[in-house]
């Protein structure tokens, strides 16, 4: 067998276990490669460092589920970071049916670790008064779409059942009137829907944290404005947590900077593999 | 009648909606309010039918003992366990339900993804050949968000994130638009031949 034939076979079962190796390496490792931010993040982050403290809320929508957790999670909870430093109200929905479980982890370990550090009672985050979880709802565009003319009135109830009227911070923001942006973090195609209906009727602004895959279908509407920020991938994690450690909002980088060195790995893997499959290819047909 | 009924009521309303969307007036906006409402409602009906479906497919193939049979017991007493857990104990953040949720469902759906990237990895090198000059351009293309978008891209040169950035914002996105303005005219097309009465395979049955 020639040196070109042997490149362009190599078993598959090497390729497994060298991809195996190469995603646990970085977990055991403490290097960290500096992330350089893209223009869509900073734009994200920019757009919530004008929000007025205690003012409009921002809605953040929790419509991934555990296959894409390692993507949307660490945006989920790089976000909360921010906005929480920052004294903006949050209402969590979701629209994806697997999302309500992971938004009440993100929610949980974000609002614990900030009471954990909190000196004071006014530092602390208190449940429907500075965030809100009001669950899943069904036929999402008629939910998006009627939640302009009342929150309430598509959430009676929040995910725990208590009713969505009794919390202080439900009856000051009642429609997208009171909300800065609702942020989509999603693994499907729900910013769509949020560009289509809800920013064309009521002209709420639209951020999105979406998987790498989905990301590129985005730019369009980063060009016109309609989607005023967004973090792409784990890639885009990792910067926002980058920014948000940067701006003294949290006291250390969440899991994305860790998962990035792993998918930088595997994508040099991959490079090389496709790199040597060309060369095999180039000479073996040299030879022909 | 029974087909003009149903083709009556989506003219109806399929027109109500499309003018009441454009007109801000409240008797229009409680209008639409009502609308958005009942077809919420109408969307939970369709869940319980899944549930339904689901129940009497997989309790015909244990009755009958059909081919992973044993499988069938493991989907039905999940879902049954799992929505008498949430019921009866909770679905606060330290009840067993979201224990369950994050440390059992979670773990073995992402795991199931996870896997994903060997296909991809080993897919990525069989296939990714430079056969032809579309492929090649493929390829190039591939290579360049790759690098630019890893964070050591900047190290092999300081330009490489941004000529990176520059392939997703100027090429990839003047063919996303091309795809996302012919997506919009088809919608729009399909919707106006739905509400017409022209594309009539929503009723079911025989033309």
């Amino acid at each position: 067998m020639k040196w070109y034939e042997v490149i362009s076979t190599i078993d598959r079962r090497i390729i497994y276990v060298l991809l195996t190796v190469l995603v646990i390496l970085p977990f055991f490792t403490r290097v960290t490669i500096p992330q350089n931010i893209m223009p869509q993040t900073q734009r994200l982050f920019d757009f919530i460092e004008s929000v007025p403290p205690n003012d409009k809320a921002v809605i953040m929508t929790f419509d991934y589920s555990p296959q894409t957790m390692p993507e949307c999670h660490p945006m989920a909870k790089a976000l909360l970071k921010h906005c929480f430093a920052r004294n903006i109200p949050v209402i969590g929905v979701s629209f994806d049916p697997q999302g309500p479980g992971l938004a009440v982890d993100a929610i949980t370990s974000v609002v614990d670790r900030i009471n954990h550090y909190a000196t004071s009672k006014e530092d602390s985050l208190v449940y429907g008064k500075d965030y809100v979880y009001l669950g899943w709802k069904s036929g999402r565009i008629a939910a998006m779409l009627d939640m302009g003319e009342s929150i309430a009135g598509v959430f009676p109830r929040d995910y725990f059942g208590t009713s969505v009227d009794s919390f202080p911070l439900m009856q000051r923001i009642r429609n997208y009137k009171e909300v800065a942006i609702a942020i989509v973090l999603s693994a499907a195609a729900y910013p769509d829907d949020w560009i289509r209906y809800p920013q064309t009727r009521y002209g709420v602004n639209i951020g999105a944290g979406l998987t790498a895959v989905m990301a590129p279908k985005y730019y369009p509407f980063l060009q016109t404005g309609q989607i005023a920020g967004m973090m792409s991938g784990m890639k885009g994690a990792a910067e926002y947590e980058k920014l948000v450690l940067e701006h003294g909002y949290a006291r250390e980088l969440g899991t994305a900077e860790t998962g990035m060195n792993s998918q930088s790995m595997i994508h040099i893997l991959i490079i090389v593999f496709i790199l040597l499959g060309n060369i095999g290819y180039f000479f073996s047909r040299r030879q022909k | 009648m029974k087909r003009i009924i149903p083709l009556f009521i989506c003219l109806l309303i399929g027109f109500s909606m499309i003018i009441q969307f454009f007109i801000p007036h409240p008797t229009s906006l409680e209008f639409g309010s009502t609308i958005y409402k009942w077809v919420i409602v109408l969307i939970v009906f369709a869940l319980v039918l899944a549930i339904g479906n689901l129940i009497r497919h997989h309790g015909t193939k244990i009755r009958r003992q059909k081919k992973d049979w044993p499988y069938s017991i493991v989907t039905l007493s999940s879902m049954i366990g799992m929505a008498i857990i949430g019921l009866f104990w909770g679905i606060q953040a330290e009840s067993l339900f979201q224990k369950i949720y994050l440390n059992v469902f979670a773990p073995l759906s992402a795991t199931m993804f996870a896997l994903l990237a060997y296909y991809m990895a080993s897919a990525a090198y069989r296939a990714f050949r430079a056969r032809s000059l579309e492929a090649t351009l493929l390829l190039a293309a591939a290579f360049i968000v790759m690098i630019g978008f890893m964070p050591f891209g900047q190290y092999i040169h300081p330009r490489f994130p941004a000529f990176a950035e520059w392939v997703m914002r100027v090429p990839n996105m003047a063919s996303q638009r091309g795809i996302l303005l012919g997506v919009a005219f088809g919608a729009i097309a399909t919707a106006l031949k739905i509400i017409l009465g022209i594309e009539r395979a929503w009723l079911g049955g025989k033309e």
